[in-house]
Parts: structure tokens; C-alpha cells; sequence
């Protein structure tokens, strides 16, 4: 789905820190909103969680800087870094062209995805939560 | 700070194409189409920037250029008519009230441009040092709108809808011009590094802003064939800087003196007096302690304003600007570092969040004179 102009995707969990979060059978692919990307402009630099380190939700998982301003990006659930994409070094501007496919950020081997995910929106319920941002 | 923010002529024309902020008590753009592209349109072709958010004051009388001469730093006697010059006011302890640029319309008549975020203070101390001195202040911020059109292409641009000839009019000289039928000033200045020149389109009220949107659009017009870009204050701040230029606020500010931050070729210590002056007489016989250096970062990481330098295991001084330079696409800042770390060279670290990056003490500007820049060798 769409609002002001922002891509939404069905089937992804969202925070109100503008990530998403896509729940697979054996681990959590998460990364930054259209929203995010759109807000940020010229995203020029990332900084990725390490591999192997232990992230838990609403905390820093990483850094995200436009050519103007550093932003943090934080975990949308709790979990251990299985996998980053390392792309995203070489080419941040794929978090811009790109957020919800190659611009992904990492996989997460959930420690209490249960739990976490009644924290998070679907599509609807942030799609509303954008409505009221952007009022 | 003013309430609610006001809107500049062109306020209309920077909702609808782009990202509006609030800066110094203006609706100003910050981008249309992002900073990278605009700044490089600058470096390689052409840009317009609106600057009408700065201040604008008339000084004029007999003794405008000992009054002059009195507040400033630089020599105002040696500015001839329709010259300009970059200058500094300071107060008494040689902290830099102000930088601008000071413009000679006549004998007795100067325009001084100033930041925008020092407006109201700018202006009050103007007034207050008057009343020893046979000399009128006319405050024309909301009666001249300006604008910047800056990089190699700003002649050819200009030119194409100007009544004289622009190759005349070297850099840091002025004059008067129809522009697109409007009476325009226009000064070879700019905060870019590049050529370029500044417009002040006279007589256009900011409730009347039609003269002022038609000189923008007929520049517009002019500098398609040139790839003009309009150009917000996300790529005025890149371009400054990569010109190692100061931002007041930033880099500079009433506890920092103009031989700190490496503005000494703006202070002219054999003059007569001025305010600031025993105090600067005094550091440059000391020698000053602490300068403004610029940094080229060596790895990864874009160092911020307030991030703290330091060498080996000592935090020596702070980060006042940085960015991701559009053109050397590696981190740049300007920092404060005690003499002693300010030479050409000298390898230091910049702490980005939990990360020491390495950076090394560079002259400024930060690219390649030879190749961008206002003394490029034309390609």
C-alpha cells in the first residue's frame, strides 16, 4: 500500500522508528522505511551492526548519515547479526533506491520474536501512524 | 530569534520544488533536488542560490568610511568605489562579532552584507557605535532581495540577460546592470569558492515580490543550457566548506579572534584604531594558541561539528564543521587545534561515536585549486 507518497509494503512488521522487520522461517530480515529513506535524502554513508553481535530492540544497531545529518538506526527486534549486507558499504545509496529489497540491512536470529512483535505495526497500522505524522 | 519565520520573495517557488527548514528565522530551502547534484552543478556548470535571508544595510555620510574604519578590521580606505572586501568585526576582546563582505558603492556610500543569523545584533551594534560619528544606517534587507549565481558558467549566464558587460566587472569589483529590465547591483563574490557573482535586485518589497521572481526565473532561463540547478543551503554549506570557508556560529563566533581562525589578511593592525584592535596587537605579538585547520579524513567515516580531535591519547580540540565532500567524496571538517597540531601534514584522529578515524591537517581550500575553484585552469 501507499500514503503520501511513501511505500508500504503488506507482510513486513513496523516500528515507530521506521524500520521494518520481515519475519522468515528461521531468522528476521529488517532494515529502514521508504519513510526513513525519503526523510534522510542522499543517504551517503552506513554503518552496520557486526556480524555475530547481539541486538535488542529500540536499541542502536547501526548509523545512517545523509550529506546533512547522522541517524541511528535502531533494531525493530532482538536477536544475534547472522548476516549484513555488505553492499550497503560500497553503495548506501541502495538504502534510497532500494529499502525494502537490496537495501536490507541484516538477518537476525530472533531471541523473543513473539513478544517483540506485538510492539511493531503492519502495514495498515503504520500507514495510519504516517497520516499522523505527516498532519 | 524572530515569530513566526518569514518568507523571502522567493518563498513560493522553494515550497513548491523543495525541502523547506527553518534557518535564522527563515522558511529557507534546503535542497530541491539533494544536495549532492547541486553542488556538483555549482563546482561544474552553474547555481542560483537564494540569499535574501541575509542582512542587508546601507552605510552612508561623510565619515562613512572613518566609522567604518572604526568597526572593521579590514583597511576600508583602501576599497575604491564599486570595490568590495571580505572583513571581520570584532569587539573589544578581538572576538569576531561578524564576518561579511563590506561593498564601496561610492565615496561616502558602502553596502554591508552580512549573516543572516546575526541580523538584529549586526545592526544594534552598528547603530550603537554612531553617535561619534556624521554617518546614515539604513537597514535595505527587506527592500533588496539577493541572490548568489555562482561557478564557471555565472557569466555566460548572466550575461546573456544583462545590459553591461560583465567581463568588466573583475572579482571582488561591483557595479549597476539591468537584469531581465530590473536595476540590479551586482558584486564578483560568493561563498562557494567558484566565480560567480552576487545580484541585489533594488526596490522589490518583500509584499511585492514580482521584480525579484522574474530576475530568479529569467536566470533560471539563461542558465538552462549551462545545467543550472537552484541551489539550497544544504550545498551553500558544502561548498563553503570545501572552499575552507568559515560559518559563522560554526567555525567562528565572538570567542574565537580572526588570527585564530586564520582570518589574518582581513586584519590590518597598521591602521588607525579600532574595536578589538589593542587586543589582536596583543595576540599577534603572543602568538596565537589555538588555530582553525581544515582535515581530510584518511578512512572511512564523516566527521560533524562537535565530534573532538585528538592525537595519539589526548583529545586536543574540536570538530567545528564537516561533511562528506561532494567532490573529494571522503569526510572533510574544519576543526580548532592548538598551534602546535596545525601544520600541514600532522596526522590526527577524529572520534566518530565509539571509532578514532584518521584524518590528516590540511590547507585549505580543500580541493584542488588547479581544478575547481575560481583559479582553475580553464578547461
Amino acid at each position: 500500500m501507499k500514503t503520501h507518497d511513501y511505500e508500504i509494503p503488506e507482510g513486513l512488521c513496523y516500528s515507530k522508528e521506521h524500520e521494518w522487520a520481515l519475519v522468515k522461517r528461521d531468522h528476521v530480515i529488517v532494515g529502514i522505511t521508504d519513510y526513513a529513506q525519503k526523510a534522510l535524502h542522499e543517504i551517503v554513508y552506513v554503518e552496520l551492526p557486526s556480524l555475530g553481535s547481539e541486538i535488542k530492540q529500540m536499541k542502536t544497531m547501526g548509523t545512517v548519515e545523509s550529506v546533512k545529518a547522522v541517524s541511528e538506526i535502531f533494531a525493530p527486534v532482538s536477536g544475534k547479526v547472522v548476516e549484513i549486507n555488505k553492499n550497503l558499504v560500497e553503495n548506501p545509496e541502495l538504502l534510497n533506491n532500494h529499502p525494502y529489497t537490496d537495501g536490507w540491512i541484516a538477518k537476525v536470529k530472533p531471541t523473543s520474536l513473539d513478544s517483540e512483535l506485538k510492539g511493531l505495526m503492519n502495514a495498515q497500522k503504520y500507514a495510519e501512524y504516517i497520516d499522523k505524522l505527516e498532519e | 530569534m524572530r515569530n513566526p519565520p518569514q518568507k523571502t520573495h522567493l518563498y513560493k517557488f522553494h515550497a513548491q520544488r523543495g525541502r523547506i527548514e527553518v534557518f535564522a528565522g527563515f522558511e529557507m530551502p534546503m535542497w530541491y533536488k539533494g544536495i549532492i547534484p547541486e553542488h556538483l552543478a555549482v563546482r561544474n556548470g552553474v547555481g542560483i542560490f537564494d540569499v535574501t535571508h541575509m542582512g542587508r544595510t546601507l552605510i552612508s555620510g561623510p565619515e562613512a568610511e572613518t566609522f567604518l574604519n572604526y568597526i572593521t578590521t579590514n583597511d576600508v580606505s583602501t576599497l575604491t568605489p564599486l570595490s568590495a572586501h571580505y572583513s571581520t568585526m570584532c569587539n573589544p576582546q578581538g572576538g569576531i562579532k561578524d564576518d561579511f563582505v563590506l561593498s564601496r558603492l561610492e565615496k561616502e556610500k558602502f553596502l554591508i552584507v552580512y549573516n543572516a543569523s546575526n541580523r538584529e545584533k549586526d545592526y544594534n551594534w552598528m547603530v550603537n557605535q554612531l553617535p561619534r560619528f556624521n554617518v546614515d544606517i539604513k537597514n535595505v534587507s527587506d527592500n533588496v532581495a539577493m541572490f548568489a549565481v555562482q561557478g564557471p558558467k555565472a557569466e555566460q549566464t548572466l550575461q546573456k540577460i544583462s545590459s553591461k558587460d560583465l567581463s568588466k566587472i573583475e572579482r571582488f569589483k561591483c557595479g549597476w546592470t539591468e537584469l531581465a529590465g530590473a536595476t540590479t547591483f551586482i558584486a564578483r563574490t560568493g561563498y562557494t569558492g567558484e566565480d560567480g557573482f552576487e545580484v541585489f535586485v533594488w526596490d522589490t518589497s518583500l509584499t511585492s515580490p514580482e521584480k525579484a521572481v522574474d530576475v530568479w526565473n529569467k536566470v533560471l532561463e539563461a542558465g538552462k543550457e549551462f545545467g543550472i540547478e537552484p541551489c539550497g543551503l544544504g550545498a551553500r554549506d558544502t561548498l563553503r566548506l570545501e572552499a575552507g570557508m568559515c560559518l559563522y556560529g560554526n567555525d567562528i563566533d565572538e570567542d574565537v579572534t580572526p588570527l585564530e581562525a586564520g582570518l589574518g589578511f582581513v586584519v590590518k593592525l597598521q591602521k588607525g584604531d579600532f574595536i578589538g584592535k589593542n587586543s589582536l596587537v596583543k595576540q599577534k605579538t603572543e602568538g596565537v594558541k589555538r588555530k582553525r585547520v581544515g582535515i581530510c579524513m584518511l578512512e572511512k567515516g564523516i566527521p560533524r561539528p562537535h565530534y573532538e580531535v585528538w592525537k595519539g591519547k589526548e583529545k586536543i580540540g574540536i570538530v567545528t564543521s564537516g561533511t562528506l565532500s561532494p567532490v573529494l567524496k571522503c569526510g572533510i571538517a574544519m576543526a580548532r587545534v592548538p598551534t602546535e597540531y596545525s601544520t600541514e601534514g600532522e596526522e590526527v584522529t577524529v572520534k566518530i561515536r565509539d571509532t578514532f578515524a584518521k584524518g590528516k591537517i590540511v590547507k585549505f581550500p580543500f580541493y584542488d585549486p588547479t581544478k575547481y575553484g575560481y583559479q582553475r585552469k580553464t578547461s
